[in-house]
């Protein structure tokens, strides 16, 4: 009886709208108001409109970006700050810090940093350089690299900090074996460090590609999906749907395309590291 | 000197005391030392820069650009902090962030002590459909909860953000976990005294949770002072705006870059004081945790 309550609020907030999403999805609705069962309609209409593909692009886009600029820089860090003997802790609060900064907080301010012109402080650090100001933002070659770079800079500390005590954790006499077996530092990482952090890295990839596609409000806040749809991603797909057009089966047609391929993601991505198990 | 004589101290790691006569590894060593100072900076100047441009008025800010301010005068902020009504959406955000917070331990809480020491029929059940919702992309089912929150009339009212929040697969893993390794011996010796469940749980198990509890609290804080989207659209135009709404509100107003800057400082400073009165907490408990929150 006493998980009652939070049943409850799971059932409220994270089950029936679930559901209800796929359900809403097939209907018409007028508002708030389902109309009628109109089978895949929706899902025609959405994978139609000539903003689906620029944001399915994007998203992938996004997520290679985060791979690339976002996976490897939190485990580096991980293993430079575990050999420091010097000012260890204030390096570990210090990259940290970035992840107080509440999401919205840090959006709009890289904005400030990357804004064009001779105001944005890039640009004003590039000027004592004696470099033109240049666009940012709004170059769209630019635009999704540097978003990636600002979630990068919010995560990158808090996830080193995940990998510090993986680190932590390894046995240090794997270590030992490997000097006395003529083990140089390069191999000791190859052999000794890269195998220690593998699983968690594994973990860690697969929840960050998930959350990655589901970006939403960075894109939103600091060039609202452009330069000319350059940015928009999936999810901000669903918001426009839903909070400008107010036109909620499309909208969640939207989302339970993202689920599909979320899930097909993960069963794959499973299937591959597994594969590699043995 | 001891610079150098710290060095010896090193025994763990991939580099090692011995490596360390080498020259060629001690230029290695600081290498990396210089690198991780700049990640360092690079992590702490953006807020730093913020904060000291909050100090300029627009001509500094704006006409000629420069890097640091001319004059540090207080009143700018207290003056943004009255034009922008800023008092009202911290009141606000307080109070969504208590709520949240005692959302956050007592039904989580509840949840995983019924799982981990009640254990009744169909609990196995559960805990999978839970740790399901883990995996299962959350933003997805905006739509219908935003629907639902309007059909129960509840937009415009803290109610969802703080029952929300109760429904948290990571908390519940996180005391579902801590609960696991408390002494049964003592749970039983409260039932043998005639204590029921709800007892046990107010009286033996939470008393005895204070670490995992602190942590859930500090998480819940700093999620529900940073959430946007759900409190963006149940709160907007409600009056109830909390700050982060009303943040994403001037940017889409015709609020002047420096007001924006002084309100991005006031949105981090609370944070900021947390994570200096915790920080110890806060950062080990990231890494005890081993999951993002």
């Amino acid at each position: 009886m006493v998980m009652a309550p939070t049943l409850l609020l799971f059932a409220f907030f994270v089950w029936e709208p679930l559901l209800a999403s796929i359900r809403l999805s097939f209907y018409s609705a007028k508002g708030m108001r389902v109309i009628e069962f109109v089978g895949f309609k929706n899902y025609i209409d959405v994978l139609h409109h000539p903003d689906f593909l620029p944001a399915i692009r994007n998203t992938f886009s996004y997520t290679i970006w985060s791979l690339v600029i976002g996976f490897l820089v939190p485990i580096v860090l991980a293993i430079i700050i575990n050999e420091m003997v010097h000012a260890k802790s204030f390096f570990r609060v210090g990259t940290y810090f970035p992840n107080i900064v509440p999401g919205l907080a840090t959006v709009l301010m890289w904005g400030f940093i990357f804004r064009p012109g001779k105001t944005g402080v890039l640009n004003i650090i590039l000027g004592q350089l004696g470099i033109e100001p240049m666009v940012w933002l709004s170059n769209p070659k630019l635009t999704i690299p540097l978003i990636v770079v600002t979630m990068t800079w919010k995560a990158a500390g808090a996830t080193a900090l995940i990998y510090l005590a993986s680190l932590q954790g390894i046995n240090p006499e794997l270590y030992e074996a490997a000097i006395i077996d003529g083990a140089g530092i390069w191999d000791r990482i190859k052999h000794v460090t890269i195998p220690g952090l593998r699983n968690l890295a594994r973990t860690l990839l697969i929840l960050q590609v998930i959350s990655v596609f589901q970006i939403l409000y960075e894109p939103l806040v600091m060039t609202n999906g452009g330069p000319n749809n350059a940015s928009i991603s999936i999810m901000q797909l669903v918001f426009k749907y839903a909070f400008e057009k107010f036109d909620y089966p499309k909208a969640a047609a939207v989302s339970v395309i993202i689920s599909i391929f979320l899930i097909i993601l993960t069963a794959v991505y499973n299937k591959f590291s597994k594969v590699q198990d043995i | 000197m001891s610079l150098l004589s710290k060095l010896q101290n090193k025994d763990n790691g991939i580099i090692t005391r011995s490596d360390l006569k080498r020259p060629q590894v001690r230029i290695l060593y600081y290498a990396l030392f210089t690198i991780c100072l700049i990640i360092t900076i690079i992590s702490i100047a953006p807020p730093l820069w913020v904060l000291l441009s909050s100090f300029k008025d627009i001509k500094e800010f704006t006409i000629e650009p420069t890097i640091l301010p001319k004059e540090y005068d207080l009143n700018r902020f207290i003056k943004t902090w009255n034009d922008l009504k800023f008092f009202k959406f911290y009141v606000n955000s307080f109070y969504s962030v208590a709520g949240s917070v005692v959302c956050a331990i007592v039904f989580n809480g509840l949840l995983a002590f019924a799982l981990s020491i009640i254990k009744p029929k169909g609990s196995k059940f559960i805990y999978a459909l839970v740790l399901g919702s883990l995996m299962v992309p959350a933003t997805t089912s905006i739509v219908p909860l935003f629907i639902n929150i309007n059909k129960l009339g509840l937009s415009g009212t803290f109610y969802p953000l703080w029952f929300s929040i109760g429904a948290n697969a990571f908390y519940v893993v996180l005391y579902k976990q801590f609960f696991d390794t408390l002494p049964k011996s003592i749970i039983e010796a409260a039932r043998i005294d005639g204590c029921n469940n709800l007892q046990i749980f107010t009286r033996i198990v939470m008393p005895l949770s204070k670490p995992i509890t602190m942590v859930v609290a500090m998480y819940a804080v700093n999620y529900a002072w940073s959430d946007f989207l759900l409190p963006y659209l149940v709160l907007n135009n409600s009056g109830l705006e909390t700050v982060m709404v009303r943040l994403f509100q001037f940017r889409n107003g015709k609020t002047a870059d420096v007001d924006i800057l002084r309100a991005i400082v006031f949105a981090i400073i609370p944070p900021i004081i947390l994570f200096t009165a915790f920080q110890k907490q806060i950062t080990q408990s990231n890494t005890h945790s081993g999951v993002k929150g």
